[in-house]
């Protein structure tokens, strides 16, 4: 397995994909002078710019490394070869995924030290109203990572079951935007305004809850941006979930993927 | 220990509109140890499907098959396996002396061992020049190359190869049957499947045909090539003033004092006998056979007929 994740490194070290996302990191260079433009508050947006920035480049990452890295090899034929080797199914799948969760570990941290240091500067030419805690930023970029990890365990499965890019690209697409948004839903299904709503729809919604991944507990950025406290109980919880969650959808992936058959 | 076991092999696929299609029909085979056996039969008979599940990348709808016996779906069946997928395609961002050594640490050899025998391969398949160039780069005829060199740098003992000589030039091709050949002086399996009948005649001990997924035949090939003895062509020093019929046969071809007669089997052994009594000289006999490639279209003709 541990070759496996050598060979996915290096494939997405040599991949468009990632000279593309160094080209968009170069937008961290941009930043100081879009958040002086606020003239108030340009520590804060610098910071909010800054996880956005992150946020944004580590989602293309996860939908694109991790939607197409199964399906390109068994479109390529490249499981034939590979497949054909000592090695098991599940160690296949797993070595791709981690060589893919690993990059995106990677890639948080060097977007994280750029964000630090843009940060750094914007603090040193406009002081800011509220400290800057760089343990909750670093966790906060630790659990945006997290929560792509987990996307792209989601983006594994579907490729497990699909024989095209358009799910696992796409069905990846709209779990993030379920996932992101199924903590508010459910939080308005258990309000008073929900009365009006059928007792089907919702059961329903209640039931994707629990069903979809919910991403708003890794979303640490309100806390990073004004120097709130974290909750210790709150992120373990988070953590216990992400474990879980991800292990919950890597068994399933392989047993699906091991009895796929490689026509 | 058989090298390859196939028993009862039979997979079904389901086409356009839920229509089953019988791939493969019981397909009982066993290989040994240390034997060159080809798998011969039409495009769309079902080689690849056999081998597919031979190394566990397609599972069977009833019936088993095992590599030195160990069931195909387990990936310790591999261990002792090179293996060439058909029209291979490999990570193409790799270059050919990375793939190779990803290959042999999949068989964990040991680095010296696996960088002299990655040199060894990849000179012997001319790709030592072009070791460093990422696969994308490479021609059909490499990417084919590579393939091999993937599958022979663990020195295994049993070789699976789809259509190995499938986008080579006619030296590749002869550079791929000089190491089949290699490899069956040296004791190794040969497992290899194509439908080109000029390669298993060169190089093959046994064949087994495939056609529309049934196994029509399955013989050794000096029997197969004995049994497709049709008659002789009798080559004989005669006066050139005679006329040019001998024993009852015409001469087919005449010249100068040299005549050929071409005799069907059942009259060989009297014609022989006329000639000793006769006291005329024979120059030369040789044999006249159905070779590979009529057997093979004659099995194909029967199995479509059939099916």
């Amino acid at each position: 397995m541990m070759t496996m994740i050598g060979i996915t490194l290096k494939g997405i070290f040599r991949d468009r994909v990632f000279q593309g996302i160094m080209v968009t990191a170069c937008a961290f260079l941009l930043i100081p002078v879009i958040a002086s433009l606020s003239m108030r508050q340009v520590t804060e947006l610098s910071v909010t710019l800054s996880l956005s920035l992150i946020s944004f480049i580590l989602l293309l990452l996860s939908v694109f490394l991790g939607g197409t890295s199964l399906w390109k090899d068994i479109d390529r034929r490249y499981t034939f070869s590979v497949l054909g080797l000592p090695l098991s199914r599940q160690s296949y799948l797993l070595g791709r995924f981690c060589g893919t969760a690993l990059f995106v570990m990677l890639s948080a941290a060097v977007l994280g030290a750029a964000a630090f240091a843009v940060v750094c500067y914007s603090s040193a030419i406009y002081p800011a109203d509220r400290p800057i805690i760089w343990s909750t930023m670093a966790l906060c970029i630790l659990f945006d990572a997290l929560k792509y990890i987990l996307l792209i365990a989601v983006a594994f499965l579907l490729s497990t079951v699909s024989t095209s890019f358009f799910l696992p690209v796409f069905g990846t697409i709209a779990m993030f935007f379920a996932g992101g948004v199924a903590q508010q839903v459910h939080e308005y299904i258990l309000s008073p305004a929900s009365e009006s709503i059928s007792p089907v729809v919702r059961q329903i919604a209640n039931g994707l809850y629990y069903l979809l991944p919910n991403f708003e507990a890794f979303d640490l950025k309100v806390n990073a941006i004004y120097g709130l406290p974290l909750p210790t109980g709150g992120l373990l919880l988070t953590l216990g979930y992400f474990f879980v969650y991800v292990t919950f959808l890597l068994s399933v992936s392989t047993a699906i993927f091991s009895r796929r058959e490689l026509r | 220990m058989n090298a390859i076991e196939i028993t009862d092999l039979c997979k079904q696929f389901t086409g356009k509109k839920r229509v089953r299609i019988d791939a493969l029909k019981n397909i009982n085979l066993q290989v040994e140890t240390g034997e060159i056996f080809g798998f011969l039969g039409p495009n769309g008979a079902g080689k690849s499907t056999t081998i597919k599940i031979i190394m566990g990348l397609l599972r069977p709808s009833s019936g088993t098959a095992r590599i030195l016996g160990v069931h195909s779906g387990l990936a310790a069946s591999r261990l002792r396996v090179g293996f060439l997928p058909e029209n291979p395609a490999f990570f193409d961002y790799l270059s050919a002396e990375e793939y190779v050594g990803f290959v042999g640490s999949q068989f964990k050899m040991d680095d010296g061992l696996l960088k002299r025998r990655s040199e060894d391969v990849l000179k012997r398949l001319d790709l030592w020049d072009a070791r460093r160039r990422p696969i994308r780069s490479y021609s059909k005829g490499m990417v084919q190359r590579v393939g091999l060199a993937q599958a022979l740098v663990h020195d295994p003992d049993i070789y699976i190869l789809d259509e190995p000589m499938s986008g080579l030039d006619p030296i590749g091709r002869a550079l791929v049957k000089d190491i089949i050949l290699e490899l069956k002086n040296q004791g190794k399996c040969v497992f290899f499947s194509t439908h080109i009948t000029d390669d298993v005649e060169k190089v093959c001990d046994r064949v087994g045909v495939i056609v529309r997924g049934a196994l029509v035949a399955l013989d050794r090939v000096e029997n197969i090539l004995k049994s497709g003895v049709e008659g002789y062509l009798v080559h004989l020093r005669l006066s050139e003033d005679v006329p040019a019929v001998f024993g009852g046969f015409e001469a087919v071809r005449r010249s100068g004092a040299i005549s050929e007669f071409y005799v069907p089997c059942p009259a060989f052994n009297s014609f022989m006998g006329t000639v000793n009594t006769s006291g005329t000289e024979v120059v030369l006999v040789e044999t006249r056979r159905r070779n590979l490639e009529d057997f093979f279209l004659s099995l194909v003709s029967v199995g479509r007929e059939s099916g």
